[in-house]
C-alpha cells in the first residue's frame, strides 16, 4: 500500500510541476523588470496599459538583484525593459552589452547630463545627495563633505557603501578631487562612519538618534515626511557648500533589453508630462524633461549647489569600488 | 551491501544532481576570473569576515543547543508544571522568520544591533530545531538506564551527561548542524542587525558591485567551511539507536527547589523569542490594518500556501529516498548523496537562486520563471531540513522488525514499503511540515525565481519593508507567522506524541 502511496505521490508531484510550466502568451505584451517599488510604479503602468492596450507584466525586486538576474540571464532574458533605481545597476547591465541603443528622439527629451554617455539608457528622474542631520546633535553644519573626516565626527555619521548612489558620489569625489584625497576620506570613514545597508536605514537611524547625521538621497526624507507629516520629522536636510562632491545630482533611469516597439512606447510614456508630474508629486524627485514643475517644497534643480560634473564622467565605477574595498568599507 | 530499490536510487541521484547545480555554477564563475578570485580571498577583509562568521556560528550553535536541550529536558523529563504549554512555546519561534524577529527587536530597541543582536535573534530562531529533535529522541528512548544510574548513586548532572546525552546525541548533533548551516547562510536578520559575515559579504558583492567573481570565491570559502562543519557532525554524531522498547512509563525528575528557576528560564525564553517580536508585530498591524488591501493579502496567502504544500510534498519524497539510501543501505554512494545535499544548504539562497537563473534562462528556458523552477530551488535549498527530520525515524525502525519480516519470506523491497515506511511515516510527515514551514519564510530565491507577477506573503512583506512602510508590512508578517505556526504546532505535537500515548 505504501509503495502505491509513495509512487502516486511522485506522479502527482510531477503532474503539478508540469502544470506549473503551462504559461499563456498574449498578443502584445511587455515584460518590465522594475527596481522601483510596486506602490510607486504600478499606478503608472496601469494607466499606460489603459491608454495603449499593451499588457505589461512587471517583476519587482531590488535594482541590484534584478541587475544580477539580467547578467545571469544574458541574451535569453524574458525582460524587455529594465527600470532601475540608480545609474549603477543600469551601467552594469549596459557594460555587459545587454542594453539596446536608446532611440535618439527619446535621448533628446532629457539633458545628456542625466543619461548614459553611450546612449544605452536614459534618465527618468533626478535626485540630490544631501546631509541628513539631527539638529539637536549637529549645531554647526559641516561646510564640506571632507569635514566629516575630522576626529570630531567619530562614530557620528551613517553611510551606505554598498548603495549605488553613495558609490556614484565617491566617483564624483574622485573626478573632482583626485584619488589620493578620496582614499584619505574613505579611510577616515572606516573610523568615523557607521555602516548601513541602504539610505532608508540611515534616515531611520538619524531620526531615532542612533547617529547624528547621514549621507542620503533627498527624496527618502520627503517620502517619510509624507507618511508621518513633516512636523513629526526630527531630522533635517542640508547641502554642503557650492560645488561640493557631497551635493551630487544623480538619476534613476530606464534601459531597453529588447527591440520591442512596446518597450520604446513605455519609455516614452515614462518621459511624458503626465508621468514626470507623477514622479515630481509622488516621490518629490526632480522631473527631467523641460516644462514640468518641481514639487513646491524642493529647491529647483538649477539652484542646487551641485558640483559641475557630467554624469557620464561617472562611469569609472570599478576604480571607485576598488578604493571603497581597499578602505575595508565593503 | 544490498542495493536500494530503483525508485529510491532514481530520486536520490536526481536530488544529488540538482544539488550539484549551484556548485557547478560557482566553479564556472571562478574559472572565469580566477586571478580576481584569488585576490579577493587574500584580502585582510576575508580574514576579518572569517573570524566574525566563525564567532557567530559557534556562539549561536552552542547557545541554541543549551537552550533547546534544556527546554526539551525540562518539558519531557522533569516534573515542571505546564510542560505541554512550554513545549508549544519552545517550538513556536520556528514560525517567525528571523528577519521578522530582527525587525521586531530593532523597531522596539533602536540600538539593538551587531554581534549581540545577531547572536540573540539567531539563537532564538534556531533553538526550536534542537528542541524538536531532542524532544523526539528523548521521548523515544528508555528512561530505565537513567533510573538505574540514579539508584547506583549518580548525581543529576552525571546522569544527564553520561546516560541521557549519549542517547540523544545523534539527534542533537544533526539539529546543531542545521543550526550552524542556518547561521552560515542567514542574510535577512544579519543585514538588519548589521553584523558582517561571509553571507552578508556575498550579498554585498552582488548588490554593491555586481561582482559575480568575488561573490563566487567567497561562496566557495563558505562551502569549505560547511564541509568542515559536516565532517565534525559526522565524526561526533555517533550511531542512531534503534529502540523499540521506549514507550514505557517514565519517571519524571523532581526539580524540587529548582522548579521556580526552571519556570522562569522557560518563560523568559518564550518572552524573548515569541512575546516581544509578536507584540511589536501586533502593534504595527493595528497601525497598518486600515491601509492593507485584503485582496492582495488573500492572493499572497494562497500562493504562499500552495507553494509551501507543493514544495513540502516534493521535498518529503526526495528526502525519504535520500534518507533511506543513506541510513538503511549505508552505501558509500548513499552517504555521498546525503553529504552533497547537506553541503549545498549553507550556500546563500541568492547564489542558489542565481545559479538557477543562469541555468534556467540559458539551458531550460521552457521552465524558467515557472512554478516548477521555484520548486526545484526549494528542493535544493531545504532538502536537508527534511533530512534532519526524516533521518532519525527511518534509522530508528527496529532492525528486529525488519528481520522478522524478511524471515517470513517478504522480499526486501516489500519490507521497505510494508514495514519501514509505515513506521517512519509520522517522521516523514514531520519532515514535510518542516520543509513547508521553511519554504513559507524563504525570500531571496523566491524573489529571483517566482513566476513574474506571483506574490507570496514573504515577497509582499519584503516589498513593504523596502519602502519602510512597517505598518503595511506587519499584517503580512503576522499572517505569515500564523500560517507557519500551524506546521510548527503539528511538529511539536508529533515530537511529543509518544509521551501522551504513554501517559493516557
Amino acid at each position: 500500500m505504501f509503495k502505491k502511496v509513495f509512487a502516486s505521490a511522485v506522479l502527482v508531484a510531477t503532474a503539478v510541476g508540469l502544470a506549473g510550466c503551462a504559461t499563456d502568451d498574449s498578443a502584445i505584451s511587455l515584460t518590465v523588470y522594475s527596481g522601483r517599488s510596486e506602490a510607486l510604479v504600478q499606478p503608472l503602468i496601469d494607466k499606460f496599459s489603459q491608454e495603449t492596450g499593451i499588457e505589461v507584466e512587471v517583476r519587482y525586486a531590488g535594482s541590484a538583484e534584478l541587475a544580477a538576474q539580467l547578467l545571469e540571464e544574458g541574451q535569453n532574458s524574458p525582460a524587455d525593459v529594465f527600470f532601475a533605481q540608480d545609474a549603477g545597476a543600469l551601467g552594469a547591465v549596459g557594460k555587459a552589452g545587454l542594453l539596446q541603443a536608446m532611440p535618439q528622439n527619446i535621448l533628446e527629451l532629457v539633458g545628456s547630463d542625466y543619461s548614459a554617455a553611450d546612449g544605452s539608457w536614459v534618465g527618468v528622474s533626478g535626485r540630490v545627495r544631501v546631509l541628513n542631520y539631527n539638529p539637536e546633535k549637529v549645531t554647526e553644519l559641516p561646510n564640506s563633505v571632507f569635514d566629516l573626516a575630522g576626529p570630531s565626527w567619530k562614530g557620528r555619521i551613517g553611510i551606505a557603501p554598498t548603495n549605488a548612489s553613495f558609490q556614484a558620489f565617491v566617483t564624483a569625489m574622485r573626478v573632482l578631487e583626485g584619488d589620493a584625497k578620496t582614499t584619505e576620506w574613505l579611510a577616515a570613514m572606516k573610523t568615523n562612519a557607521v555602516i548601513y545597508e541602504k539610505n532608508s536605514a540611515i534616515l531611520e537611524a538619524v531620526e531615532q538618534g542612533q547617529v547624528d547625521a547621514g549621507l542620503i538621497n533627498h527624496y527618502y526624507w520627503f517620502a517619510r515626511a509624507k507618511e508621518v507629516g513633516s512636523e513629526a520629522m526630527s531630522s533635517k536636510l542640508a547641502q554642503f557648500a557650492d560645488g561640493d562632491a557631497g551635493n551630487l545630482v544623480n538619476s534613476a533611469g530606464v534601459g531597453l533589453l529588447s527591440d520591442s516597439s512596446a518597450g520604446k512606447e513605455f519609455v516614452e510614456y515614462l518621459l511624458s508630462k503626465e508621468a514626470q508630474e507623477y514622479f515630481a508629486n509622488e516621490t518629490s524627485e526632480y522631473p527631467l524633461i523641460s516644462g514640468v514643475a518641481v514639487s513646491s517644497e524642493l529647491t529647483p534643480l538649477s539652484e542646487v549647489p551641485a558640483p559641475q560634473i557630467d554624469l557620464s564622467d561617472l562611469d569609472s565605477l570599478e576604480e571607485t569600488l576598488a578604493l571603497i574595498r581597499a578602505a575595508g568599507l565593503i | 551491501m544490498r542495493r536500494p530499490p530503483l525508485l529510491v536510487a532514481a530520486l536520490g541521484i536526481s536530488a544529488a544532481l540538482l544539488a550539484v547545480l549551484p556548485i557547478g555554477y560557482l566553479a564556472l564563475r571562478l574559472v572565469e576570473g580566477f586571478d580576481r578570485a584569488i585576490a579577493e580571498l587574500l584580502r585582510f577583509r576575508t580574514l576579518e569576515l572569517l573570524g566574525n562568521t566563525a564567532l557567530l556560528v559557534v556562539a549561536v550553535t552552542v547557545t541554541a543547543l543549551v537552550l533547546g536541550f534544556s527546554q526539551a529536558w525540562l518539558t519531557t523529563r522533569s516534573n515542571i508544571r505546564f510542560a505541554p504549554l512550554f513545549g508549544v512555546l519552545a517550538a513556536l519561534p520556528l514560525a517567525i522568520p528571523s528577519y521578522v524577529m530582527a525587525l521586531g527587536y530593532v523597531s522596539l530597541f533602536p540600538g539593538f544591533s551587531g554581534f549581540f543582536g545577531s547572536w540573540l535573534v539567531l539563537t532564538f530562531s534556531t533553538s526550536p530545531y534542537v528542541f524538536l529533535a531532542v524532544t523526539a529522541a528523548m521521548v523515544r528512548t528508555d528512561t530505565a538506564a537513567e533510573e538505574v544510574a540514579r539508584t547506583l548513586g549518580y548525581g543529576r548532572w552525571q546522569v544527564l551527561l553520561k546516560i541521557t546525552w549519549p542517547q540523544v546525541r545523534p539527534a542533537a548533533t544533526a539539529s546543531m548542524l542545521l543550526v550552524a548551516l542556518y547561521t552560515l547562510s542567514e542574510f535577512g536578520a544579519i543585514a538588519i542587525l548589521r553584523y558582517d559575515t561571509f553571507t552578508r559579504a556575498i550579498y554585498n558583492a552582488y548588490r554593491g558591485s555586481f561582482d559575480r567573481t568575488s561573490a563566487a570565491s567567497l561562496a566557495v570559502v563558505l562551502l569549505l567551511i560547511t564541509l568542515i562543519v559536516i565532517w565534525f557532525e559526522r565524526k561526533y554524531r555517533g550511531d542512531f539507536q534503534a529502540n523499540s522498547m521506549a514507550l514505557t512509563k517514565r519517571l519524571r525528575v523532581d526539580l524540587a527547589g529548582y522548579k521556580p528557576l526552571a519556570t522562569v528560564w522557560l518563560s523568559v525564553a518564550a518572552l524573548v523569542s515569541i512575546g516581544i517580536p509578536l507584540a511589536s508585530l501586533v502593534v504595527w498591524s493595528i497601525q497598518g490594518a486600515s491601509s492593507v488591501d485584503i485582496g492582495l493579502l488573500v492572493e499572497a496567502l494562497s500562493s504562499s500556501v500552495q507553494l509551501a504544500v507543493m514544495a513540502g510534498v516534493i521535498i518529503g519524497i526526495f528526502g525519504t529516498a535520500v534518507a533511506l539510501w543513506g541510513v538503511r543501505y549505508r552505501s558509500r554512494l548513499g552517504s555521498l548523496i546525503e553529504g552533497i545535499s547537506w553541503a549545498t544548504h549553507a550556500i546563500p539562497a541568492i547564489v542558489v537562486g542565481l545559479a538557477l537563473v543562469f541555468f534556467g534562462a540559458n539551458v531550460t528556458p521552457w521552465i524558467y520563471q515557472t512554478t516548477l523552477m521555484l520548486l526545484i530551488a526549494y528542493l535544493i535549498l531545504f532538502l536537508p531540513n527534511a533530512l534532519a527530520a526524516i533521518g532519525v525515524p527511518i534509522a530508528q525502525v527496529s532492525k528486529n522488525l525488519v528481520d522478522v519480516s524478511r524471515s517470513l519470506g517478504t522480499p526486501a523491497n516489500k519490507t521497505l514499503y510494508k514495514v519501514v515506511l509505515p513506521i517512519a511515516f509520522p517522521g516523514i510527515i514531520a519532515g514535510v511540515g518542516l520543509a513547508a514551514l521553511t519554504v513559507l519564510k524563504e525570500l531571496p530565491a523566491t524573489l529571483l525565481l517566482r513566476p513574474t507577477e506571483t506574490n507570496t506573503l514573504a515577497t509582499r512583506l519584503w516589498g513593504a519593508t523596502e519602502e519602510l512602510a512597517y505598518a503595511q508590512a506587519a499584517p503580512y508578517a503576522l499572517l505569515l507567522v500564523i500560517i507557519a505556526g500551524l506546521p510548527a504546532l503539528a511538529l511539536n505535537a508529533q515530537a511529543r506524541k509518544a509521551l501522551s500515548e504513554v501517559r493516557s
